[in-house]
């Protein structure tokens, strides 16, 4: 078996860790069950002040939208426990005592971890595709949803990798994900805090990218001034880039951390 | 049994911050050796196992399994090797066969293998009922089996056992210990580390003893049993002791003391030589009635007991 046989194996590996875990399968349910919440509240006021009839023929995107926040809670969770669980549990000695080496055992674990946040995500889309076109009736822009879906699961490398990050580095879980958790709230705390006080743009924050990429993404798809915002395309490729720098910087520490030493024993 | 080493250890090393857990540590076993790594806690037993498994990242030295480095090639070094860690922790999440069948893959087997090793596998470590369900139910002693299966997955040439057998019941340990008498016999090299020196004195050929990271010995079994004894000891069991025959068999020029407690005898010898014949002639001479003679056997115990001391 080559290398790539081996990595597609610990993917595969990952899938079924994640998802034996409760948390994760809860956050899917509590994902969707926000969807539909939105979708009954919102579908009480197309027509009003508050809702035009133009708006309610892109609600699909604020259903997708809304819910990406538990896509950004599901990939911390996901990145945080990749690694770290291993040493926990002591199974880091069973998985790296075969003929793996680290590099792909790692991408095995990043890999198995995003798919399956992007899995997640699919599914996120396709039920607030669905929960929209049942609401509201007939869609605006459909054809973008894809791409909507492929700009989400991109903003959520930033807080999945670096969750992961974390994960290897401390490797501990619940170190991983409140030390990430507290980056997000952190960095959403000071990013408006920084513009109002000293108009500084907080744009390298991670925060920034990761929440506003998919919004800035369908703004240059779609015009909808009722629902998104003018197209930027400067902010557009800034965020793109920002996600990119993260997400290989922390990836790098990781895979430095994990090359570097020891494969420590069991510590819960 | 063939003379090439398939396993050598070389020049090991290991520091945990100032704390120096190896030292220059250097052994081989050769193909088909049934070898027992011994020493007590803390020792660097566990140490040196997870460096020959690519694990840790010696200081110093290396490993060489089959030819290749395991820390610098992984999937060359590993490939023939099966390992069962210390009161291992299995992925609970699995059933006892997709565990067995995930294990498979790694080594690249393809379906029908995996399928066929898992059923015999599970058979051979009596876990076969247990296949379908999830490891999280199984008791310690089911873990320890099972981690033995999933050593074997591979049929590996090289087999490394940590403590295979510690904290399972006797039926489990008597099991193992013919187990592994099999697979050696089936020419595998087994390393095994292990505290019960009964265990390894039954099943093993060499043994290989560290104490406070260096090697004390390494070698056949018998040469550390001749190595690490002082002396020998014949029990003599009489009717009745007398002082005559006490002073008779002290003035022997072979024995060096002779210890009485009740009706019994203890007769330290000078030379680690069988002098029965010797000593009941002089019994026999100062009028005694033997009931019993034995030369006490001496046993990996004694000997560890006594490398442990330092001294040969």
């Amino acid at each position: 078996m080559g290398g790539l046989g081996r990595v597609g194996t610990i993917i595969g590996y990952e899938w079924r860790r994640a998802l034996a875990k409760k948390k994760i399968l809860a956050l899917i349910i509590l994902a969707i069950a926000f969807q539909t919440l939105i979708m009954v509240a919102f579908s009480r006021l197309v027509g009003t002040m508050f809702l035009t009839n133009e708006a309610g023929s892109f609600m699909w995107i604020s259903g997708v939208l809304e819910a990406g926040l538990f896509v950004q809670l599901i990939a911390i969770i996901v990145g945080g426990g990749s690694m770290s669980e291993e040493y926990e549990h002591g199974t880091a000695d069973i998985l790296l005592s075969k003929p793996i080496t680290r590099v792909e055992y790692m991408s095995g674990k990043f890999l198995g971890g995003f798919s399956l946040l992007a899995m997640v995500e699919a599914l996120i889309t396709f039920v607030g595709v669905a929960l929209s076109l049942g609401f509201f009736g007939a869609q605006s822009g459909l054809q973008f949803a894809p791409i909507m879906f492929l700009a989400i699961v991109y903003s959520s490398l930033i807080f999945f990798c670096l969750s992961f990050m974390f994960s290897e580095v401390f490797r501990g879980t619940t170190l991983a994900i409140l030390l990430t958790f507290a980056t997000l709230i952190a960095s959403s705390v000071i990013s408006p805090i920084l513009t109002f006080l000293y108009g500084i743009s907080a744009r390298a924050i991670p925060t920034w990218a990761a929440t506003n990429f998919p919004s800035l993404v369908m703004s240059e798809l779609i015009t909808a001034p009722s629902v998104l915002p003018a197209g930027d395309p400067e902010a557009l490729a800034q965020a793109s880039l920002i996600i990119a720098v993260y997400a290989i910087v922390f990836t790098l520490i990781a895979g430095y951390r994990l090359l570097k030493s020891d494969v420590t024993k069991k510590t819960a | 049994m063939a003379s090439h080493s398939v396993l050598n250890v070389s020049n090991l090393t290991k520091y945990y911050g100032h704390f120096k857990a190896l030292d220059a540590v250097s052994f081989s076993v050769d193909k088909g050796c049934v070898y027992g790594y011994l020493g007590p806690n803390g020792a660097g037993k566990t140490t040196t196992i997870r460096i020959m498994l690519g694990l840790l990242k010696p200081n110093q030295g290396e490993v060489q399994i089959a030819a290749a480095n395991p820390s610098r090639d992984p999937v060359h070094a590993l490939q023939s090797v099966g390992y069962a860690s210390e009161l291992p922790t299995l992925q609970t999440f699995f059933t006892a066969e997709q565990l067995l069948d995930f294990m498979g893959r790694m080594f690249g087997l393809p379906m029908q293998t995996r399928r066929e090793k898992s059923r015999q596998l599970l058979d051979l470590v009596g876990l076969k009922e247990w296949g379908k369900k999830k490891i999280g139910k199984y008791s310690k002693g089911m873990v320890q089996r099972l981690s033995l299966a999933l050593a074997l997955i591979n049929d590996p040439m090289v087999l490394i056992m940590d403590e295979p057998t510690i904290g399972m019941d006797p039926e489990g340990t008597s099991h193992f210990r013919s187990l592994f008498t099999n697979l050696s016999k089936e020419g595998k090299t087994i390393f095994i580390s292990s505290h019960l020196l009964d265990e390894v004195q039954r099943i093993c050929t060499h043994v290989g003893m560290i104490n406070k990271g260096k090697i004390v010995f390494t070698g056949p079994i018998e040469q550390m049993l001749e190595a690490f004894t002082q002396q020998w000891v014949v029990e003599a069991e009489l009717e009745k002791v007398t002082e005559t025959v006490v002073s008779g068999l002290r003035a022997l020029e072979f024995v060096n003391e002779v210890k009485v407690d009740g009706n019994k005898l203890m007769i330290e010898l000078k030379e680690k030589k069988d002098v029965r014949g010797e000593i009941s002639s002089e019994i026999f001479k100062q009028e005694g009635v033997l009931l019993s003679l034995n030369l006490r056997k001496v046993t990996l115990e004694d000997a560890y007991l006594q490398a442990l001391k330092g001294g040969q």
